[in-house]
């Protein structure tokens, strides 16, 4: 109970943090508009083409105007060493990294739900014919991104190119999560139904979740504190 | 000595290597379609398996240092992933060159082929993550959690991408067909390849070990030289 | 042996020796290069221990 109590105080504190500047936010949004704005340049908007690339788009939009917000999960506290205050503090390098990753989680779910509908509109798909499977997506997903790039924040947070390598560190570990994200995502936009052989990708992505939150909280005070 | 053994084992393998060369070209029979590439599958396949071993080492040595801080466990981990590095990329340009005759193209985005590529870019980040860092106690316990998360994602990635698409040729050798695909003479040479090739990855994972050791002995050396 | 597609096996047997070898030639340059250190660090702990 304690434990989630701290988390939920970390996640609160973040996230409060974040709403008052919302510089991470902006940047990740703005990111994310250009992203969908430069792919209508490469595909052919209302063809049949970008409704079998919906899914990818969408996910490659998140996942890159994600980066920003996940990168800054363990690199806002390097000033004034708040990182080392809050390993100080009597709370366990779980709990620290859990509530940064709640915190990380609903950012990076705010930056989707505005850029679903910019996408809906943009490029003419109505996503919400299938709203209760595809938020189950979404989160799910969400949820394993964010868990990753919590990790992985830690684990750069104390290099100089920390831009450049949380980016090159996370995708590849990701892709699973991605690749089940991206198959159902472009089902559910374009309202087709998920077929048998398509549950599979429901499963990945709570195996992917159970799995790498499960390592993430036993490791994460192997690389916080050593 | 150890010195000694080291090389002597390596100049073993290279020239069992050597000799199983002379098998795969001369004394194996043809195969129908293919021609000569096909005995391109003789590093292939054992490339492969040698890598993935190194990598399962490299996994397991991570997990050892997670839980004894060993310092030889970390010389291993990277040893082996970067040993395992090498035999990815053979690999891959041994498996880029047979497509080109088989299929037509340097390169398809079938399961196997895109796991491959997936893994190789994986532990490249790994070493890039352990350049990135200069202390070496950081460097270990961080290296150590980015190759347990590495590894579990390979093995997920695979599974994953297989669920994808397939075009890679199916398993032909006999444990995992039951038998009766492949010419014995040609699964043993597959074999006798896998285990020089292994001896080989063995020697130089030991001397990279051991200059990983020399390193860390200079760095410490130099702290106590400026210490005074 | 037959012979079709015979450079296609020479250029594929080629790149994997010549990327194993590759990686040999960077472990005896790196054993150079340690080699160096060494003598360095030495030199510099006898200086140390000598003007004193």
């Amino acid at each position: 109970m304690r434990f989630a109590r701290q988390s939920l105080r970390i996640a609160a504190k973040d996230l409060r943090a974040e709403m008052r500047t919302k510089e991470a936010l902006n940047a990740a949004l703005a990111f994310g508009v250009v992203i969908l704005v430069i792919f209508s340049f490469v595909l052919d908007p209302g063809s049949e083409a970008i409704r079998e690339m919906s899914g990818g788009l969408l996910w490659l939009t998140f996942v890159f105007a994600g980066a920003l917000i996940l990168n800054r999960a363990f690199a806002r506290e390097l000033p004034n060493d708040c990182l080392d205050t809050l390993l100080a503090a009597p709370l366990s390098g779980a709990a620290l990294f859990l509530g940064k990753t709640l915190a990380s989680f609903v950012l990076l779910i705010i930056v989707e739900g505005i850029c679903l509908p910019i996408f809906g509109v943009l490029y003419d798909i109505n996503w919400l014919l299938q709203p209760g499977l595809l938020a189950a997506v979404l989160l799910l997903a969400t949820w394993g991104i964010s868990v990753i790039g919590t990790v992985f924040s830690a684990l750069t947070v104390n290099l100089r190119l920390r831009e450049l390598m949380l980016p090159m560190l996370v995708y590849p570990i990701m892709i699973p999560a991605l690749m089940a994200a991206m198959r159902l995502t472009t089902l559910l936009v374009t309202n087709e139904p998920i077929s048998n052989d398509d549950w599979i990708w429901f499963r990945l992505l709570i195996g992917f979740d159970i799995i790498f939150t499960s390592l993430a909280l036993g490791l994460v005070e192997i690389v916080l504190i050593g | 000595m150890r010195e000694k053994i080291l090389y002597g084992a390596g100049i073993l393998g290279t020239l069992w290597l050597v000799r199983n060369l002379y098998v795969i070209c001369l004394v194996l029979p043809d195969e129908t379609a293919q021609g000569a590439i096909y005995r391109n599958l003789f590093f292939h396949v054992p490339s492969w398996f040698v890598s993935f071993t190194a990598y399962f080492a490299a996994g397991l040595a991570s997990i050892a240092y997670v839980a004894k801080r060993n310092p030889v466990a970390d010389t291993l981990a990277v040893a082996c992933v970067e040993v395992g590095l090498v035999f990815t990329c053979v690999g891959l340009a041994t498996g880029s060159i047979w497509a080109r005759i088989i299929w037509g193209i340097w390169w398809t985005w079938d399961a196997r082929l895109t796991w491959a590529l997936i893994t190789a870019v994986i532990y490249a980040g790994y070493l890039m993550l352990r350049r990135a860092i200069d202390d070496p106690t950081t460097r270990a316990k961080n290296a150590a959690v980015l190759c347990i998360f590495s590894f579990v994602s390979v093995m997920i990635t695979y599974k994953s991408i297989e669920w994808w698409r397939t075009q890679h040729p199916d398993p032909v050798l006999s444990f995992r067909t039951g038998g009766g695909t492949i010419d014995p003479a040609m699964e043993s040479a597959v074999f006798q390849n896998m285990l020089a090739l292994a001896l080989l990855a063995a020697v130089m994972i030991a001397v990279r070990m051991r200059q990983e050791a020399a390193l860390r002995e200079v760095d410490s050396l130099r702290r106590m030289a400026h210490a005074r | 042996m037959d012979q079709r597609n015979f450079t296609f096996l020479f250029y594929g047997f080629a790149a994997a020796w010549a990327i194993v070898s590759i990686y040999v030639l960077t472990l005896v340059s790196r054993e150079r290069k340690i080699r160096g250190q060494i003598d360095t660090v030495r030199r510099m702990l006898a200086e140390k221990e000598n003007p004193r």
